[in-house]
């Protein structure tokens, strides 16, 4: 076989539309999953990953956040986290990842590092313990990245009507909020789907503007 | 080998948001934030892994996200490698393999792994293939969008 140095040597992975593709890595698109303790997040990401959802260890720069308190001193520690996170081969070129995060805690961690490039958030809710994802909603308007609240009926039921638990969040009118059952695909799929809707509304936004 | 749980953490200060309903409506749903799920120790474990990196603990080249791809160099030169990036470049070998994968599958701590896959891509064992823009293209989230209403 004649090494062809032009099919690996790739700098980046961009494509030129109807250009012959070489045995290339594929593009890689990602969807955080955040939300509180026990909420769900790893039903959520084994129930739409094709393989088992994979665990990797992270450091969290965590810095102890004083916005409540400006006069506390920061102060930065590291803990290490564990993520869970699955993938979803869309085709050969297109590889959806789907990263479920430790989330219920304000700090400000490694989540600039995880949300860079990502297409979306899905903030998974409780309605028992909706404090949980406040900080995963308040990270999430911060950095301007699309985000769908999905209510996890995993129990069956809400405690709380779609429009409480808008109300209770103050999320802007535009954030949709969704109620799904994490342990059903076609349901985090339905989910998933809503903040693609939203990924994709950005995106062309950003290219018109 | 067990792994911390990722929610072992104290919650969040509550009031940034409005609650839902004041006082007994907030469910703590049986969780008790404190004393059983102590922060995962920091002290010695947290340091080890980076022996491997020669101490280096800055987590590496930001372009190397968790996701981004990284391939062999067919025809690289040999070269000694350690057993932890001998690992890297045999997973590798496979097929493309994201950065998250590796540290997954390898057990290595996320930053000790981007540190030695850039090693690795600098002494031209591996391709990591980092995007040219980070925000994807309206395109490329309709055929996620296409691809995600195909499965059932």
């Amino acid at each position: 076989m004649d090494f062809d140095p032009s099919a690996n040597r790739v700098v980046g992975t961009a494509r030129i539309p109807g250009a012959p593709a070489p045995k290339k890595a594929p593009v890689p698109v990602k969807i955080i999953v955040a939300g509180g303790f026990g909420v769900g997040k790893t039903t959520t990401v084994g129930a739409i990953s094709e393989i088992s959802p994979l665990t990797t260890e992270a450091e969290m720069t965590s810095e102890s956040v004083g916005i409540d308190d400006p006069g506390q001193a920061t102060m930065k520690t590291g803990t290490t986290v564990a993520m869970d996170f699955g993938v979803l081969t869309i085709d050969q070129t297109l590889k959806l990842y789907i990263f479920g995060t430790p989330g219920q805690t304000r700090f400000a961690f490694m989540w600039d590092d995880l949300v860079k490039g990502a297409l979306g958030a899905l903030v998974v809710v409780d309605t028992n313990r909706i404090d949980d994802c406040y900080p995963a909603v308040d990270y999430f308007e911060r950095a301007g990245l699309p985000f769908v609240v999905g209510i996890n009926t995993f129990n069956g039921q809400m405690s709380y009507s779609i429009d409480e638990v808008r109300w209770a969040l103050a999320i802007r009118e535009d954030v949709p909020v969704v109620s799904f059952d994490a342990r059903f695909r076609a349901s985090v799929r339905d989910a998933l789907l809503v903040v693609l809707d939203q990924a994709l509304d950005k995106a062309i936004r950003m290219k018109t503007s | 080998m067990t792994y911390p749980d990722p929610d072992a953490v104290p919650p969040a200060r509550p009031g940034v948001r409005p609650f839902l309903q004041s006082g007994s409506k907030h469910s703590t749903g049986g969780y008790t934030p404190t004393g059983e799920h102590p922060p995962v120790e920091q002290s010695s474990n947290a340091l080890r892994p980076f022996v491997i990196t020669s101490g280096r603990t800055d987590g590496g080249d930001p372009d190397i996200g968790m996701e981004t791809q990284v391939t062999v160099v067919a025809g690289s030169p040999p070269s000694r490698l350690s057993p932890e990036t001998r690992a890297i470049v045999s997973l590798c070998e496979e097929s493309p393999i994201s950065v998250a994968e590796i540290s997954a599958r390898l057990r290595l701590h996320l930053g000790v792994t981007r540190i030695l896959v850039g090693d690795l891509r600098a002494t031209g064992q591996l391709d990591v293939h980092v995007l040219e823009n980070d925000t994807p293209d309206p395109e490329t989230i309709m055929r996620v969008i296409r691809g995600l209403r195909s499965i059932s």
